[in-house]
């Protein structure tokens, strides 16, 4: 088991490397540099564009530059911001807890519907609410999250029962501990449902059409012919082995933890680490999108790890080390 | 074409209009309760300025939309406008600026004498004004302040202001409360510079100073976590900060500014100011009443004129601003790399003719620019120096009517013919044809672009527009060079002529059509040069102005700048807030320190 952890964690090596060495390339294949804005500003004086050229390196190749930057990286300087002046962890640290925020409510939201949804729709395949459910499903399908994300917008412009965007309400700092509590939850709501919309149907779609596959299965049939209950049946046979695909998909979802809701956070100006990513990355910030970039990679391969060995957990059939 | 994009206007307008119903107003519930830090107030200073304008009374809250994130208060890194004016907020200089009398006023120091050799700068600092929180502050800071920024282990723009010809100032404390600053030469914009300079306070930095991590002090992490650790002199102080969420700011209760009654300023008790990345938000924002002031552009003025009932506010029309629009050919006869010309020879040869850009000067419809793109809120412009900036602007330089017609014939007259489908030729039968950039981000540009190119249509003269995004214009402007036309824009803050220098002289980073001359080109760009530093090396107002206007006159003479022009400035501010002095150039929000509210 460890020695599988191991070799996982090993992988993630090369894929980093290769990751921002492709990410540097491009970004000095884009046309100018962080400093081109700052040149077309008529009272910042050619010497300090070079003193700031040179202070950042921008006046070496690339390539010197990566080995810069992958040198300060081995001792865990993972560079500063030239916008802010903050070094890079330090300002994704000060973002990270909204995005997470939402993307762990979006997550725990779509889950805890989806899948009892997926179930009931297998179990009574063909029935209304089977027909009512896939219908809803491919209609949430087909929406894309920024034109929910205005609908969202509008609803509570329309209806004023829910904050419009934001994280925090304007008068955050003058309120004591349980309304800055309330004020969060409130500002989460919509933009939840929004992310959370997408998966549900997803999720669903795919619980269902596993849980069918395993109940046609002979030993649910045997089990049934030796008189188990039906529902004993469905949970303990049936879901604990269809639910093995979305084990699975758990990994992904945890790299899509931090970098999902962008889309959702520019429209509903809500400050996580998408705008900031965004907006760095107009501005060729070329250390904040690095550390990003390698931050959702680390997180896909450790998500996928997990869900392996949660995987390896709930089905007792699946052994790591022979697997790998 | 022209009218297509006149309706991409108006389905704009609508849209904004759907936006403006879709967001709403932000229930600004009734502040229970602030959680406010605790000050320690002093007493008044006994140099304390009292200012006579109206009294008003303490209390309100003021918001506002910030378009950027704040990205530093740290005066030695900020180099963006939203940094910039977080800081305005927070510290103070020697001297200030007076936007509606246009005039250099005192700001910590209470007054200074200027040597007899012009030179020499003694000033008299404030006595028994403290830090916000509870220091002293004395002449150690402001020689503390201008040592951070002459050190070389902190680059900063700052330094450069203060560079003059080259050389530093000499700065020296006389005693306590009085500072002498020399110039190396004669400077005309020292005062103004000096306003610039940001004092920090020795006390609290003096630790980063000698371990040389002075950049690394005031960051966002500073004003997030920490707050308490920037400490101000100016009007506020920092309450907290959200990132891309908003800045908090709280009175001073140590500023160094009163009214007659002793109370001190600022009257507002909290000023916010909300991140809102987007400029057409900021308007439907301000429509809606959650914000108490903003600028609006001119072709928003009718709609959110609409809800100025509503919202109690109004909209001050503040006539022509400071930023102007213009073309400019490509001058420049260097060649690149690899040995090819910038700019083709034969093309290179109409630009650098004087009657051809006079020629293509006439043949723009200024008055339709105004009509079409600005919706009529907006002014013909063929000075280089803003009509707005009153103080500096030459009225009596040569203007560019509309008159296709003259136009023709100064072409014609130049050796330039035309055929019989009216398409114009230079006498080496090359076909006049030019490739126009501008930068794809600004509807306002492209737009102008567009009608330029009906307008060169009329001459015969071919325009290809290029619409490409900002940073691959400023990388062609400024680096490679491998461009023909541009149209860009440029706006002057306070107006000061020195900060033209860098645009006038031929040797400047902005001299756009022929950046970073060796020796002047030509004689006219000669002659400005010497204009240009006649202007910057007196302290006679009168004697700057003829130079400065003389400069203006060969601009509109030589055209390298083709100005097209120049919109109206429109600010919306409710109302009721008193003490809003309207200045014709800058932000409207200059003396927001001494703004109160009628509303309890």
């Amino acid at each position: 088991m460890i020695s599988f952890i191991i070799r996982r964690l090993f992988t993630l090596i090369p894929l980093l490397i290769g990751m921002t060495l492709l990410v540097f390339l491009l970004m000095s294949l884009a046309p100018g540099d962080f400093l081109t804005p700052i040149k077309q500003q008529r009272d910042i004086s050619e010497e300090y564009i070079i003193e700031l050229e040179k202070q950042f390196g921008l006046d070496k190749p690339f390539f010197q530059q990566y080995f810069i930057w992958l040198k300060n990286v081995l001792t865990f300087d993972f560079g500063y911001s030239w916008t802010y002046k903050v070094p890079v962890t330090e300002l994704l640290g000060n973002r990270i807890l909204a995005t997470f925020l939402l993307s762990f409510s979006s997550i725990t939201f779509a889950w805890v519907i989806a899948i009892p949804l997926g179930v009931l729709a297998a179990i009574y395949q063909n029935s209304i609410f089977d027909r009512l459910s896939a219908s809803l499903a491919y209609a949430a399908l087909s929406i894309p999250e920024f034109f929910l994300a205005i609908v969202a917008i509008y609803v509570a412009a329309r209806t004023g029962w829910f904050p419009i965007g934001g994280f925090t309400s304007i008068d955050y700092e003058f309120m004591n501990a349980p309304s800055k509590f309330l004020d969060i939850i409130s500002h989460l709501i919509l933009p939840t449902l929004v992310i959370g919309i997408g998966s549900i149907a997803s999720i669903m779609r795919i619980m269902r059409a596993n849980f069918l596959d395993v109940i046609r299965a002979e030993y649910v049939m045997t089990a049934r012919a030796k008189g188990v209950k039906e529902g004993y049946i469905m949970f303990k046979h049936v879901l604990r082995n269809a639910i093995n695909p979305l084990i699975s998909s758990f990994g992904f979802a945890l790299s899509a933890l931090l970098s999902g809701s962008l889309l959702v956070e520019i429209v509903m100006n809500y400050p996580g680490l998408g705008q900031l990513i965004y907006q760095s990355l107009l501005r060729e910030d070329q250390f904040v999108v690095i550390a990003a970039i390698m931050m959702s990679c680390t997180l896909l391969v450790l998500g996928n790890l997990m869900a392996d060995i949660i995987l390896a957990w709930s089905d007792p059939r699946i052994r790591l080390e022979q697997k790998n | 074409m022209r009218l297509s994009s006149i309706n991409d206007k108006l389905f704009d307008l609508q849209y904004a209009r759907i936006i403006l119903i879709f967001i709403f107003l932000l229930q600004i519930t009734g502040c229970s309760k602030p959680n406010i830090r605790e000050f320690k107030q002093m007493p008044v200073p006994e140099d304390a300025h009292v200012f006579s304008q109206t009294l008003g009374k303490t209390g309100g809250i003021f918001i506002q939309s910030e378009a950027g994130e704040l990205a530093t208060l740290n005066p030695l890194v900020a180099s963006d406008a939203s940094s910039g004016a977080a800081i305005g907020l927070l510290l103070g200089a020697l001297t200030s600026y007076d936007w509606v009398k246009g005039e250099v006023i005192p700001g910590l120091a209470k007054s200074w004498d200027i040597g007899k050799d012009q030179k020499t700068f003694t000033f008299h600092l404030r006595k028994g004004v403290f830090w916000s929180d509870g220091a002293p502050f004395s002449a150690d800071d402001i020689i503390f302040s201008y040592e951070c920024y002459y050190d070389d282990r902190f680059p900063n723009r700052t330094k450069f202001f203060l560079t003059i010809e080259g050389e530093p100032c000499k700065i020296e404390k006389l005693d306590d409360y009085t500072v002498r600053i020399i110039s190396p030469v004669v400077y005309a914009p020292f005062l103004s510079f000096v306003a610039g300079v940001s004092i920090l306070p020795k006390h609290k930095l003096q630790n980063a100073f000698n371990e040389g991590t002075l950049l690394k002090e005031w960051s966002i992490s500073t004003a997030k976590n920490n707050p308490e650790d920037i400490i101000s002199l100016g009007p506020c102080v920092l309450h907290s900060y959200r990132p891309g969420e908003r800045i908090v700011y709280a009175r001073n209760p140590n500023y160094y500014v009163i009214d007659k009654n002793t109370t001190r300023l600022p009257y507002i008790d909290y000023i916010i100011a909300k991140m809102v990345s987007d400029t057409n938000t900021m308007t439907v924002v301000f429509a809606q009443g959650q914000t108490d002031s903003e600028t609006i552009r001119p072709g928003d003025v009718a709609w959110v004129n609409r809800s100025s009932q509503t919202h109690d506010f109004r909209i001050i029309d503040r006539g022509p601003s400071s930023s102007r629009t213009f073309i400019w050919f490509n001058l420049n006869p260097g060649k690149n790399a690899d040995g090819k010309p910038y700019v083709d020879p034969h093309k290179s040869k109409w630009f650098n003719n004087q009657k051809f850009r006079q020629a293509i000067s006439y043949g723009i419809d200024r008055n339709g620019i105004v009509e079409g793109v600005l919706f009529g809120r907006g002014a013909p412009q063929y000075s280089s120096v803003s009509i707005a900036n009153k103080k500096w602007h030459n009225p009596n330089i040569k203007k560019y009517p509309y008159n296709p017609k003259y136009a023709r014939e100064l072409l014609i007259s130049e050796g330039y013919f035309y055929n019989n489908k009216n398409e114009l030729f230079d006498s080496d039968n090359n076909r006049i044809s030019f490739k126009l950039q501008t930068n794809k981000e600004n509807d306002i540009r492209t737009e102008m672009a567009t009608v330029f190119k009906e307008n060169m249509y009329a001459l015969g003269i071919e325009v290809i527009l290029q619409f490409v995004d900002f940073n691959t214009l400023v990388m062609k402007i400024s680096d490679s060079f491998e461009y023909e036309a541009s149209l860009l824009g440029l706006t002057s803050g306070s107006g000061e002529p020195a900060s033209g220098m860098d645009v006038y002289s031929s040797g400047g980073r902005m001299h756009m059509w022929h950046p970073q001359q060796k020796e002047p080109a030509t004689k006219w760009e000669a002659r400005i040069d010497e204009l240009m530093k006649s202007q910057l090396t007196t302290l006679n107002v009168d004697e700057r102005k003829r130079y400065y206007f003389e400069v203006q006159e060969i601009m509109a003479e030589q055209q390298p700048f083709i100005h097209l022009v120049t919109p109206n400035l429109y600010s919306g501010i409710k109302n009721k807030w008193q003490n809003v002095n309207v200045p014709t150039l800058g932000g409207l929000l200059w003396n927001i320190d001494e703004f109160w509210s009628i509303e309890k």
